[in-house]
C-alpha cells in the first residue's frame, strides 16, 4: 500500500511549526510572566507577586477604560449581532435575486477595506454630524463599533444558517405555522448557536479595536486598548503587563466560547 | 369519512406545469399532469429518480407554485395557497423532525399552530403516540431515536393534525429491508385505521404493488398510466411501463389481420395469437407477457414457441430460465424452486398462458 501524503513527515516541517508556534506566543508569554514580577522591571524578574494587579484595579484611569471598553463591546456586540442575523437571513432564506451578492460583497466590505480607511472615513463623516447637529457623546463610537463588529457576527450566523436545511421551515409551514411562527418556534431556536457565536466574535472584535476607536473616540472616551496604548508611551511597566493579561485572557474566554459552539454546531 | 355518495376526488390535479431555470438549462419536472386522487385512497406515484414525482407532491402541499395548471383538494382550488393554509400535511424523506423539540412536542406542533386547546392537543397527542407505538418515547429527542422510530415520530406529527390528504415522499427509502416491509404493513394499517387520503411516493415498484389501491407511473415528468396494481402489472400500456414493473418479456409480432378490437399475431415469426388492440395488417407491434405466466411444454406441441436455454439463473424463491427465440429475441420464463431440468443448449417450447400477452401502445 502507498504511503499516504502526509505533510507532517517533510523535511523541516515540525522545526518551521514549532519556530512559528515560539514566535507567536514568546513575546505574549513574556508578558504574562512579567505581570507577576515583584520588580518595576520588566525584563529582569526577582520574585512572584500579584502586586501590580492590585495597582491595575486601584488606578481609577483604567478602571474607567475598562468600563468604558466593556459598554461599548456589549452595546456594539448586541446590536452587530441583531443587524448581521437579519443580513443572513436575508441573503440566505429569500429567493435568490438580483443584487443578492452584492449585498454579501457590500456586508463583508469591512473585512477587505483597510481599517484606517474606514476610521478616517468614520472621523470625517461624524466630524461634518457633529458639527451640522452640535451632537457629541459616545455614540458615535458605539455606532463606528456597531457597524465593523456585523460582518464579524455575520459569519457564524450564515454558516449555520447554510447549514440549516430549509427542509425544517418547510415541514414548519406544512404543520400549519405562518411565516412569523417558523422563524420564532423553528428558524431562530435552530440559529442559536450561530447567534452566540456570531456576537462572541463582534464583542472580541470591539474589545481589541484599536484603529477606528483612536479616530472617532471623543475626549473621555478612553478604551483600555486605547489606554494602554497612552501609557507606553511612557514606558512598559508591569501594570500595563497586568491590564493586557486581563483583556487577554477576556478575548480567549469569548473565542473559546465562540469555539466551544462552533464544535457542538457539527457534532 | 362516512360519506358514500361523495365522489368529489380528494385532489384533482389538472394540466399542471413546473419547469425549473430557463433558457437553455430549463428542465421541465412537471409536463401537462392531470390526475385525480380519490377519497381514502392509498395512491402510489411510482416512477424513477428524477421523474417528478416530488416535484407533484410539493406542487400538493404548495412548497412549489406551478407555471401552469391546477390543484383542487375536495373540488376547491389551492394552488394559490400558501403550505399554512392547506389541509393537507407531508411526511418528508429525511422525515425533517425538529431536532430541538422532544418527540410528544414534535407531534404537537401542528395543533398548536392550529390554537387547538392545551387538553386536546395533549389527547392526540397521547392518541398519536399509541397509534404509532410510541408510547415510551414521548420524552426522548429525535436524535435518541432509531431511523424507524424517528420514521414513526415523522407519521405521527403528520397525522396528528388530521389532515384531508397525508403526503408522503418516500418516508421508507431510509430504512433497512426488514423494517421497511414491516412499515409498509404499519402504513397500511394507518391509512385503513384513519381513513385520511394517502399519496405516497415510491421509485420501489414492488412497494407500489404491495400497498396502493391505485398506482400512478411516471417518467419524465409524465404521468405514463393510472391503474390498480394488477393493471399495471398484467395489463401495462406502454412500454415504459411494462419495462419499470418488474421483469417482463418484450416480444416482436407481426399483425396480420385485425377485427373489432382484436387481431392476429405472429408472435416472434413462431406463434400466431389472438390479442386485444388495434393496429394495422402488417405493422410490427411490441407484445409484453410476464415470465411467470408463461411455461414451459413438450418440444413441438401446438401454440407453442421454440427457444434455446442460455442460462438459468436462481433467485431463492425461484429460478429464471433465459431463453433465446427463434428471432433472436431474449425470454425468461419463471418456475418455482431451482430443478429447471434444462441446461445451457436445450431446445425447449414455452406455452403463454391465455390473455398474458398484452400489445403495448408504443
Ligand atoms: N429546485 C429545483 N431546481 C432545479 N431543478 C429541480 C428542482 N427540483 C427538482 N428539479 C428537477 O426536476 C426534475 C424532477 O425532480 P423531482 O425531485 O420531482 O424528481 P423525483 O421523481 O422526486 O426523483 P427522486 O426519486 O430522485 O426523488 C429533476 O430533473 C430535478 O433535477
Ligand atoms: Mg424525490
Amino acid at each position: 500500500m502507498a504511503k499516504r501524503f502526509d505533510l507532517r513527515r517533510q523535511t523541516g516541517f515540525s522545526e518551521i511549526a514549532w519556530f512559528c508556534l515560539f514566535a507567536l506566543y514568546a513575546p505574549i508569554l513574556m508578558l504574562v510572566v512579567f505581570s507577576f514580577n515583584d520588580n518595576r522591571s520588566v525584563v529582569k524578574w526577582t520574585e512572584f507577586s500579584l502586586r501590580w494587579y492590585y495597582e491595575a484595579f486601584d488606578n481609577d484611569g483604567i478602571r474607567a477604560a475598562t468600563a468604558i471598553s466593556l459598554k461599548l463591546a456589549f452595546v456594539s456586540a448586541f446590536f452587530g449581532t441583531i443587524f448581521a442575523t437579519m443580513a443572513a437571513l436575508a441573503t440566505t432564506r429569500t429567493k435568490p435575486y438580483k443584487g443578492m451578492y452584492l449585498a454579501y460583497a457590500v456586508i463583508n466590505q469591512p473585512l477587505m477595506i483597510p481599517e484606517i480607511v474606514t476610521a478616517i472615513a468614520s472621523l470625517s463623516l461624524f466630524a461634518l454630524i457633529k458639527q451640522l447637529t452640535g451632537v457629541t457623546g459616545i455614540g458615535y463610537l458605539m455606532l463606528a463599533h456597531t457597524v465593523f463588529t456585523i460582518p464579524f457576527a455575520y459569519m457564524p450566523i450564515r454558516a449555520r444558517l447554510e447549514d440549516m436545511t430549509l427542509t425544517l421551515e418547510q415541514a414548519a409551514a406544512d404543520l400549519y405555522a405562518p411565516p412569523t411562527k417558523v422563524f420564532w418556534k423553528v428558524t431562530f431556536p435552530l440559529l442559536i448557536p450561530g447567534i452566540v457565536a456570531g456576537a462572541m466574535l463582534a464583542f472580541v472584535v470591539s474589545l481589541d479595536d484599536v484603529i477606528i476607536t483612536l479616530m472617532v473616540a471623543g475626549p473621555g472616551e478612553t478604551t483600555l486598548p486605547i489606554f494602554i496604548l497612552g501609557a507606553i508611551r511612557r514606558g512598559i511597566t508591569p501594570e500595563i503587563n497586568a491590564v493586557s493579561t486581563i483583556l487577554l485572557v477576556a478575548s480567549i474566554v469569548f473565542v473559546a466560547i465562540f469555539f466551544l459552539v462552533q464544535k457542538k454546531r457539527t457534532k | 369519512m362516512n360519506q358514500p355518495q361523495d365522489t368529489t376526488p380528494a385532489i384533482s390535479v389538472r394540466s399542471l406545469v413546473k419547469t425549473f431555470g430557463r433558457g437553455a438549462e430549463m428542465i421541465t419536472a412537471l409536463n401537462n399532469v392531470s390526475v385525480d386522487i380519490r377519497q381514502n385512497e392509498f395512491f402510489t406515484l411510482l416512477g424513477p429518480s428524477g421523474c417528478g414525482k416530488t416535484t407533484l407532491l410539493r406542487l400538493i402541499a404548495g412548497f412549489e407554485l406551478p407555471d401552469q395548471g391546477e390543484v383542487l383538494l375536495h373540488g376547491k382550488e389551492i394552488a394559490h395557497l400558501p403550505p399554512h393554509k392547506r389541509p393537507v400535511n407531508t411526511v418528508f424523506q429525511n422525515y425533517a423532525l425538529f431536532p430541538h423539540l422532544s418527540v410528544s412536542r414534535n407531534i404537537a406542533f401542528g395543533l398548536e399552530m392550529l390554537g387547538w386547546d392545551k387538553a386536546k392537543v395533549t389527547a392526540t397527542v397521547e392518541r398519536m403516540l399509541e397509534l404509532v407505538k410510541l408510547e415510551p418515547l414521548a420524552n426522548r429527542m429525535p436524535d435518541q431515536l432509531s431511523g424507524g422510530q424517528q420514521q414513526r415520530v415523522a407519521l405521527a406529527r403528520a397525522l396528528a393534525p388530521e389532515p384531508r390528504v397525508l403526503l408522503l415522499d418516500e418516508p421508507l427509502a431510509a430504512l433497512d429491508l426488514k423494517l421497511r416491509k414491516d412499515m409498509q404493513l404499519e402504513l397500511k394499517r394507518l391509512q385503513d385505521e384513519t381513513g385520511i387520503t394517502f399519496v405516497f411516493v415510491t421509485h420501489d415498484q414492488e412497494e407500489a404493488l404491495t400497498m396502493s389501491d391505485r398506482i400512478a407511473v411516471m417518467s419524465n415528468g409524465l404521468i405514463q398510466q393510472v391503474g390498480t396494481p394488477h393493471d399495471i402489472y398484467y395489463a401495462p400500456e406502454t412500454r415504459f411501463v411494462a419495462d419499470f414493473i418488474g421483469d417482463i418479456n418484450i416480444i416482436r409480432g407481426e399483425v396480420n389481420s385485425t377485427s373489432d378490437g382484436s387481431m392476429q399475431v405472429t408472435l416472434a415469426g413462431d406463434l400466431e395469437m389472438t390479442l386485444a388492440g388495434t393496429a394495422s395488417v402488417g405493422q410490427s407491434v411490441a407484445v409484453a407477457i410476464r415470465p411467470e405466466r408463461s411455461h414451459f411444454a413438450v418440444v413441438g406441441a401446438p401454440e407453442t414457441l421454440s427457444a434455446r436455454v442460455t442460462d438459468n439463473v436462481f433467485f431463492g424463491a425461484g429460478t429464471n430460465i433465459h431463453l433465446m427465440l427463434n428471432n433472436g429475441q431474449g425470454f425468461i420464463v419463471r418456475i418455482q424452486g431451482q430443478e429447471s431440468g434444462c441446461k445451457p443448449g436445450d431446445t425447449v417450447a414455452i406455452a403463454i398462458e391465455r390473455d398474458a400477452a398484452k400489445v403495448l401502445d408504443n
